[in-house]
């Protein structure tokens, strides 16, 4: 086998030397973009309220909310991994967690049992989401549409719009608690991000998920059925969303059928300006995770300036389309370049 | 007006298409435009007809009085003003709209902003009797026959008052009544002065119909504007295939033929139209699938791999009779695998790393507890990157950054991983420079020599007969020969071009 390495060839050029280059393309990524971005943030809203933000409870309380967006998030990103999407992550977010208070209270399971099956619960709505997907061949975004509204009826008939609460006082302690004034929820969703990225990263299914999102067609010529993968996608994605649901149990120490109402756009928020691919194929946890940050650092200052909650939702909504926007022209200039 | 594009030059990244090739269209003629594949006929066709910018060459047009203009093409679009039309392989109409809107699609009438149906009804009429053709304008074109859509095709072209027309293919999909209807209406259009070109592999109708020809190969016209009356079809065809200039020559192999072919194919017939094809091959042979564009042979093999139905014969691997459901299974249960032509499309991963596109089809052997160990992964990038010489940075380089040749590499690499007793390879040098390509056959010949059994798809027959040990011709999915290959070139393409349009013209 001869091989000649010309120096003129575009490839030849690419060859960069190590650390440098590494660096440069580091600088240029999404995430160091969302780093900065999250870090000024906090420094201009941390001095612009005196210091205020950095007082035990409230410094908690930021990262304690962080962790269902960021989980709701990476709900999203496992669809989108596949290029589905996924609109019940938030009422199945709200489902579970009804169910999971309702196991507790009505049916007077111990926790541990109630949060295991509320988990399961919402694999298994993934589950049939993705089935219906691929037996029905109509697109995700009909079939999890119609989804949605069935279960956030569902939610309603779990216990009208009554409220659920005083269920197990060991799991709201466990939800509320801090590890070395770390929240312990914002702990479990950072752990619960490790798994998911290790999960793309490394294990057959994850990888074949990125395989199937990316081209479906060299996908299946290299023996991965797409099918298999939209349906594991979703899967995925309903377990996430039942972990979400979990934790609002947790957190919140009463449950009510409103809960995740307010969940959807947050969830495509998240992997959206994290710089996940809307085509399939591409993924960003740590991205999901500072975006999911920034957006909770608006909520943050909301409260703090006593602004009109509706100009959050006008602020997020404009900060995805800017997201969209970028990855398509940097898409673009990616295909320039190929 | 006569049209002449001379001395044309276009180059891509690796390869030269075009190289000095002259067309010279004069009114009243029916101009055939003949090459095998990859002669440069559809790149010539794309200069012509405004989508491409030629690198060298002009193209100008001469009035009656013999003044010349140079013409200059920033698009499709300044070609189809300058009167040049082309009706292409695959369909250009609006399924939903009448035969009326197709025609007038690129010159709607207008009255005051709107659309004047009279008008456009006018337009498609007037240009439909031109052809001679009888078609109520306010059909929809999804309702008409395929010769009839051809027709309005044609009538499109009028509608926007070309003088030039480039058939591509028209007969392709044609039945032998259709074809001769369609040539009575260009042989109308040559009547009316109009110089129409017609780019086919039929060698039967171009005598029939053409009045001259041009002949490219590797990007040359061989013949400029001949009369055909001076020429056989001998002699058309030394013209198209030329002398061989084989880089690689290869004695021919011994090839062990008392065990069972390593895949062999029985009267197999495919839902894709495939027809009692039978054929095998041994380890470490490879055989040649020669056909054109449109034969069938990579259907053929995307039947074997179970992406298509087989409805009758057998399939053999080592002598036992299988069924394939999915490319996972021919993989993993018979060492099966398909290096794919398409490989942007179909081969690669572009957005994935360099690594996981070689590993995709081992995963499953790389894992421990599930999770694919990196190291092994890398080491399995630095042998092929070895072995099969891809310049790359790096086993996390995006396979999206590579040249066409290295992403073929990377589309290969991840079989061999596979470790594979059986390859089907379908068009591995399409696109691919020159030096590359001599390494792949290099690469493809070592496979052989290994033990491995290779089917080998190419339209290139040089290629073909670089490589293959036997070749089996395909045309309009049926074998219609077999022959063994003993590398002398002129003997042997003569020999499958002649199986070839003898049956086409059958």
């Amino acid at each position: 086998m001869t091989s000649t390495i010309d120096p003129t060839s575009s490839d030849a050029r690419r060859i960069g030397s190590g650390n440098a280059l590494r660096l440069r393309e580091f600088v240029r990524s999404t995430d160091f973009t969302l780093i900065v971005l999250a870090a000024a943030g906090f420094v201009v809203l941390a001095s612009t309220t005196g210091g205020n933000l950095f007082t035990g409870q409230t410094l908690k309380a930021v990262f304690q909310y962080l962790a269902v967006p960021i989980l709701v998030g990476l709900a999203q990103m496992a669809v989108l991994a596949v290029g589905q999407m996924n609109l019940s992550v938030g009422v199945v977010t709200g489902f579970t967690a009804m169910v999971a208070a309702w196991l507790m209270v009505r049916v007077g399971l111990p926790a541990p049992v109630a949060v295991l099956a509320a988990v399961l619960l919402g694999g298994a709505i993934g589950l049939a989401n993705g089935l219906l997907v691929v037996l029905t061949r109509i697109n995700g975004f009909i079939v999890t549409l119609a989804t949605m509204t069935v279960i956030d009826g569902l939610r309603y008939g779990v216990n009208g719009t009554g409220t659920f609460q005083n269920y197990s006082s060991g799991l709201v302690k466990l939800g509320q608690g801090s590890l070395v004034d770390v929240p312990n929820v914002f702990i479990l969703a950072v752990l619960v991000a490790l798994a998911v990225a290790v999960f793309f990263r490394r294990a057959v299914l994850g990888r074949q998920l990125l395989a199937s999102g990316g081209n479906p067609l060299a996908a299946r010529l290299s023996g991965i059925s797409n099918d298999r993968a939209i349906v594991m996608a979703h899967v995925l994605s309903g377990l996430l969303a039942g972990v979400a649901g979990i934790v609002d149990v947790a957190l919140s120490g009463s449950v009510n059928a409103s809960i995740g109402d307010d969940l959807l756009l947050p969830s495509f928020a998240a992997p959206i300006i994290g710089g996940v691919a809307l085509t399939g194929g591409v993924v960003a946890v740590l991205g999901t995770c500072l975006a999911a940050f920034i957006v909770r650092l608006i909520d943050v200052a909301q409260a703090q300036y006593s602004i009109d909650k509706s100009w959050v939702d006008l602020i997020v909504g404009a900060v995805v389309l800017g997201a969209v926007l970028v990855t398509q022209v940097r898409i673009g200039k990616k295909g320039a370049r190929t | 007006m006569t049209f002449i594009a001379e001395q044309i030059v276009k180059v891509f990244p690796g390869v030269r298409a075009l190289d000095r090739a002259t067309l010279r269209l004069e009114p009243g003629t029916i101009h055939a435009l003949l090459g095998e594949n990859g002669a440069g006929k559809s790149t010539l066709i794309k200069v012509v007809t405004g989508v491409y910018q030629p690198d060298g060459g002009r193209l100008l047009s001469t009035a009656e009085d013999g003044s010349l203009t140079e013409l200059s093409f920033g698009g499709p679009l300044d070609a189809q003003r300058a009167g040049i039309g082309v009706v292409h392989q695959e369909r250009n109409l609006v399924p939903a709209f009448s035969v009326a809107e197709n025609i007038a699609l690129q010159a709607v009438p207008k009255r005051r902003g709107f659309v004047d149906q009279e008008a456009m009804r006018g337009l498609a009429r007037r240009c439909l009797d031109r052809l001679d053709v009888h078609l109520d304008v306010d059909r929809p074109v999804s309702s008409l026959s395929v010769a009839q859509m051809q027709l309005v095709e044609i009538a499109k072209a009028l509608a926007v008052d070309s003088k030039v027309l480039l058939l591509d293919e028209p007969t392709a999909s044609l039945t032998g009544d259709e074809a001769e209807a369609l040539y009575t209406v260009v042989g109308a259009l040559r009547d009316q002065g109009h110089s129409v070109v017609l780019v086919t592999h039929k060698l039967e109708e171009v005598f029939a119909v053409a009045d001259t020809m041009t002949v490219l190969r590797d990007g040359r016209s061989v013949a400029e504007a001949q009369p055909l009356a001076e020429h056989t079809r001998d002699d058309v065809v030394t013209l198209m295939v030329g002398r061989a200039h084989a880089d690689l020559q290869l004695d021919s192999r011994s090839v062990d033929t008392t065990t069972a072919p390593a895949l062999e194919l029985e009267n197999v017939s495919t839902a894709q139209g495939h027809h009692n094809i039978s054929l095998h091959v041994r380890r470490g042979e490879i055989l040649g699938l020669y056909g054109l564009v449109g034969a069938g042979r990579s259907e053929l093999a995307r039947a074997v791999l179970g992406l298509d139905a087989i409805t009758g014969g057998t399939v053999r691997i080592s002598g036992e009779p299988v069924r394939i459901s999915s490319v996972g299974q021919a993989l993993q249960r018979h060492r099966l695998g398909y290096v794919t032509e398409n490989r942007k499309e179909e081969g690669v991963f572009l957005d994935q790393t360099i690594a996981r596109n070689v590993s995709v089809t081992v995963w499953r052997r790389l894992a421990r507890l599930g999770l694919v160990r990196g190291n092994d992964e890398r080491a399995l990038v630095e042998q092929y990157r070895e072995q099969l010489g891809m310049r790359i940075s790096g086993p996390t380089q995006l396979a999206g950054q590579l040249s066409g040749g290295n992403q073929q590499k990377v589309s290969l690499a991840k079989w061999l991983a596979a470790d594979c007793d059986i390859l089907v390879i379908d068009e591995p040098t399409v696109g691919i420079d020159v030096r590359t390509k001599a390494a792949f056959h290099e690469l493809i010949v070592g496979l052989a020599d290994a033990g491995i059994a290779i089917l080998l798809i190419s339209s290139d027959l040089p290629e073909m007969i670089t490589l293959a040990d036997r070749i089996a011709v395909m045309s309009e999915y049926r074998i219609v020969g077999e022959l063994d290959n003993d590398h002398r070139y002129e003997r042997t393409s003569h020999a499958v071009i002649r199986m070839i349009h003898a049956e086409i013209a059958s």
